[in-house]
């Protein structure tokens, strides 16, 4: 029975540690800048890539070469700008 | 010797070939490897979970701090409504990090550098991200393509722009993943050629290249399965607690 009392005043402790810490910022913040640098390059050139390629599907569809193409890689550009501005206004949220 | 640094990237087969309607089914090294991480994860795992002791050991100490890391992490990202998902998030995250660090053992295979397989899962996640949105909210799920405030001139405009970058989530997260494993496992097989070409005299400076390398993609290895994982969280976050 004391070794339970024991262990529950333990878990106490170690519970309030817990939650002191998660106030302040904890370990893995450092590891999710890396990833949000990761992830910023890539997120401007798929949007960029995909663009392109629904720009190519529609030309062939429609018989338009290569105006459709054209205007949507430039739709995509943007798309992947804007992509990097949501991206990086989340980081800046998060801390 | 393999001296061409792409050649690690070669998928071959093991064993008889099958087919089953025209498709091949044949087990490849890239099969065997994801059969060995996936062993490997139930492995770890189930010593870890057999003896529930209050002082843990080695194995049970990793699977507290993975399941901690991952649920942590979705609480975080998606909040207490993403619960329902950490099965998928955990064994996502498990398999792409187990996968990774296979591909760091010398002589063996790296699945995730194969865009197939990293698509495979994107689009998996895309899909299922989708319908989750579409179930949650139903068509009220569209309004993700439609920012409140825009002028209605530019409407048609954005809800285009929009689009496109929804649909460019797969691509970057499987590219991601894929490219980063790709161009590491280059790099370490082209410095280890300069080691061997170069010989006694030169083949310092890229042998110690090669030893910080490898530490990099081994961060690099848990660091991509960790943004895996955590993207999906925020996808999830989308579908889930729509605000736009």
């Amino acid at each position: 029975m004391r070794d339970l009392d024991n262990f529950k005043t333990r878990l106490k402790i170690a519970e309030k540690k817990l939650k002191k810490r998660s106030k302040n910022h904890d370990n893995t913040e450092n590891s999710s800048f890396m990833g949000g640098a990761f992830k910023l390059g890539t997120e401007l050139v798929s949007a960029v890539a995909v663009g392109t390629i629904i720009g190519f599907i529609l030309d062939s569809w429609f018989d338009t070469k290569p105006w459709l193409l054209i205007f949507f890689f430039f739709l995509g550009s943007i798309a992947g700008i804007l992509n990097v501005i949501k991206a990086a206004n989340k980081m800046q949220k998060r801390n | 010797m393999a001296t061409n640094p792409m050649q690690q990237f070669e998928v071959y087969r093991i064993g008889p070939q099958i087919k089953i309607a025209g498709v091949d089914l044949s087990f490849t090294n890239a099969s065997l490897f994801m059969v060995l991480s996936a062993v490997a994860i139930c492995a770890v795992l189930f010593l870890g979970t057999k003896e529930k002791k209050l002082i843990p050991d080695k194995f049970q100490l990793i699977s507290e701090i993975l399941y901690n890391f991952i649920a942590k992490m979705i609480s975080d990202t998606a909040g207490s409504k993403a619960k329902p998902y950490f099965p998928f998030i955990f064994s996502l995250f498990m398999f792409v990090l187990f996968c990774n660090m296979f591909g760091m053992l010398p002589y063996s295979f790296t699945v995730t550098s194969h865009i197939i397989v990293t698509m495979l899962l994107a689009i998996f996640i895309f899909i299922a991200v989708t319908i989750i949105g579409f179930l949650k909210h139903g068509f009220g799920y569209l309004k993700l393509f439609v920012p409140s405030g825009v002028p209605v001139i530019l409407l048609p405009l954005i809800t285009v722009i929009e689009i496109i970058s929804y649909l460019s989530r797969p691509l970057s997260l499987s590219v991601r993943l894929f490219a980063n494993m790709l161009a590491g496992h280059t790099m370490l097989k082209v410095f280890g050629g300069f080691v061997v070409s170069l010989g006694i005299l030169g083949g310092w400076l890229p042998l110690g290249f090669s030893v910080a390398l490898t530490g990099l993609e081994i961060l690099v290895a848990f660091l991509q399965a960790y943004v895996f994982a955590i993207l999906t969280c925020i996808y999830l976050n989308d579908a889930l607690n729509l605000h736009h």
